[in-house]
């Protein structure tokens, strides 16, 4: 459905996205994830034919967004950062001009509207102004736009950015409540989001994809690794030299106090049974030893900011 | 063409749906009805004395120069000041409030917005012009008028506003501003008039002609003396269509440009 070939966009000197490739089929449900900066803006900016790349191509539908971009904006439903909302007009009437300009025929916009208000339950608000709105509405709205021509690409740049939990809650579901019937490009840095929402990652850093896969795989990434929370009675000064001989052990980290460690582990039981028993027979106190699954986080945060940290993660 | 309708149907439901529209329309009909009865009102005195009056210029006797157009030169003073408000917002604030992105990812053509945006503006001035066009046709009720150039000076008071309408679109698409839009607009609007000055300076004679032809007044002139001529027709347009392209290319300058 969307597909990206070396895509690179110039702001100046400074390079913003660099020599992007990927490609996203029908119907997917795609988390475009990254630090504040990375270029997803940028990306999706280019992908609804907004702004021109410096180098590459972007293709939606078949059609270049760059040779036929009316053809592109006909089948793209775009929700910008800020929703792009007049405070002026009705919820309805707003919504009305929307699906116009999307060249939705004249006899079905009635129709694409009332879809698009029960979808966003804006019922009660749609003959108000939407400056009257509060900001969780606003953003409804602009949600409620970009889906109303029925697109077959919906992308939305950060939906529940400043949002308050419940409203997040229930943009969240609305979006599950869109899979199947949508392609959809759901660019954030709220991880939950995206284990909520997305069934794909992409992972985007400094202008460049550093990873793209599901979110199973990219969870368990590491395989056969662990993470082990160690809580001790007295300070242990330092874990790593204490542990060293064991193998297994590839990095210890030091938690909130002396008395609290994370330790990444190689292998299974056998390592687990070697550092209690380690603990317990030097006197420790061992509190609590619980293995935790690496998650979509540490995935993030190793790919992102890790590099810069030297592997610290 | 559906996106220029659809631009230019929500753009006139703003202009009209909105109260800034009527307070300016408010403000216009309290100048013009403090003006206008004044005006009649010495050129009616003039007409009673004017027998005892010596050197009194032939034209103003008639209604036409005595109190229309005299009316037609204080509506134009107040479009300069006027179509900058009704346009200023008309794209600096759609960049500041994002609902530019809305537009730009769109089915339409940065022409099509242009265009939309700019018949929508027209019909405000106008709106406005036939709000000033009400004094006429009222004296009408007392005088016998001749209604064909009075017309024709209202069409071309029109036009000009159509073409302060245009720079005005365009200096409102250069910034996200609204008050810079509405200062460049007067700008604009003013130095229009200032051209024409050039021919009093240059000597040589294709200079002047040069000047003459460019300035907005030699081209009004003809049309509030009720005179149609093709090149003042002509003259206008090209304006409007140059300044209308202008803020067709800045439109589409942000699809490319960095920032």
């Amino acid at each position: 459905m969307i597909q990206v070939r070396d895509l690179t966009k110039d702001y100046g000197s400074r390079r913003a996205i660099n020599k992007l490739n990927f490609s996203i089929s029908k119907g997917d449900v795609v988390g475009f994830l990254g630090p504040n900066g990375a270029g997803k803006s940028t990306t999706m900016k280019i992908i609804t034919g907004f702004m021109a790349p410096s180098h590459g191509s972007a293709s939606v539908a078949g059609f270049d967004v760059f040779e036929s971009p009316l053809e592109v904006k006909k089948r793209i439903g775009y929700l910008p950062e800020t929703p792009p909302v007049y405070g002026d007009m009705y919820v309805r009437d707003y919504l009305r001009y929307v699906a116009a300009l999307k060249q939705v025929p004249k006899d079905k916009i009635e129709k694409s509207v009332d879809m698009a208000i029960e979808k966003t339950n804006l019922g009660e608000v749609q003959k108000r102004l939407i400056q009257h709105l509060s900001k969780g509405f606003k953003q409804r709205v602009g949600i409620a736009q970009a889906i109303v021509s029925d697109p077959e690409v919906l992308i939305l740049d950060e939906p529940t950015v400043g949002l308050d939990p419940k409203q997040v809650a229930e943009i969240r579901d609305l979006i599950k409540s869109l899979k199947g019937q949508h392609t959809i490009i759901l660019s954030t840095h709220i991880l939950p989001e995206v284990e909520a929402t997305c069934e794909k990652v992409i992972i985007i850093n400094k202008g460049e994809i550093v990873a793209e896969d599901s979110i199973h795989n990219l969870a368990t990434m590491e395989k056969g690794q662990s993470r082990l929370h160690i809580r001790v009675r007295k300070e242990v000064e330092d874990m790593k030299s204490l542990l060293s001989d064991i193998q297994q052990v590839l990095s210890v980290h030091l938690g909130p106090s002396h008395k609290e460690w994370n330790v990444d582990v190689q292998g299974g039981d056998e390592v687990v049974d070697a550092i209690s028993s380690r603990l317990v027979t030097k006197g420790y106190g061992l509190l609590e030893l619980s293995p935790s699954k690496v998650d979509l986080e540490d995935v993030f945060l190793k790919l992102t900011y890790g590099k810069q940290q030297g592997g610290e993660l | 063409m559906s996106g220029t309708l659809t631009i230019f149907k929500k753009e006139l439901k703003g202009f009209y749906l909105n109260p800034t529209f009527w307070v300016i329309c408010f403000l216009i009909s309290v100048i013009f009805s403090w003006v206008y009865p004044i005006q009649l009102n010495l050129f009616s005195q003039l007409l009673m004395n004017y027998v005892m009056q010596q050197g009194v210029p032939q034209n103003q006797l008639n209604i036409h120069y005595g109190v229309f157009l005299r009316q037609l030169s204080y509506l134009n003073l107040l479009l300069i000041f006027v179509v900058p408000a009704l346009t200023m917002k008309l794209f600096a604030e759609e960049k500041k409030l994002r609902t530019f992105d809305l537009l730009l990812t769109s089915p339409v053509t940065s022409l099509q917005i242009v265009l939309g945006k700019y018949f929508a503006a027209l019909g405000a001035v106008a709106g406005i012009v036939l709000l000033a066009l009400l004094y006429p046709v009222a004296t009408a009720t007392m005088a016998t008028i001749n209604w064909a150039p009075l017309l024709i000076a209202f069409f071309g008071i029109f036009l000009v506003g159509a073409v302060y309408a245009a720079m005005d679109l365009f200096s409102s698409s250069l910034t996200e501003n609204s008050i810079a839009a509405y200062v460049t607009s007067v700008m604009f609007n003013v130095s229009i008039w200032f051209i024409g000055i050039g021919a009093e300076v240059v000597d040589s004679e294709r200079g002047r002609k040069i000047f003459e032809h460019v300035s907005l007044n030699s081209h009004l002139s003809g049309l509030v003396e009720g005179a149609v001529r093709s090149n003042g027709l002509i003259f206008f347009f090209s304006i409007i269509v140059l300044f209308c392209f202008l803020a067709e290319r800045v439109v589409e300058s942000s699809r490319w440009r960095s920032v």
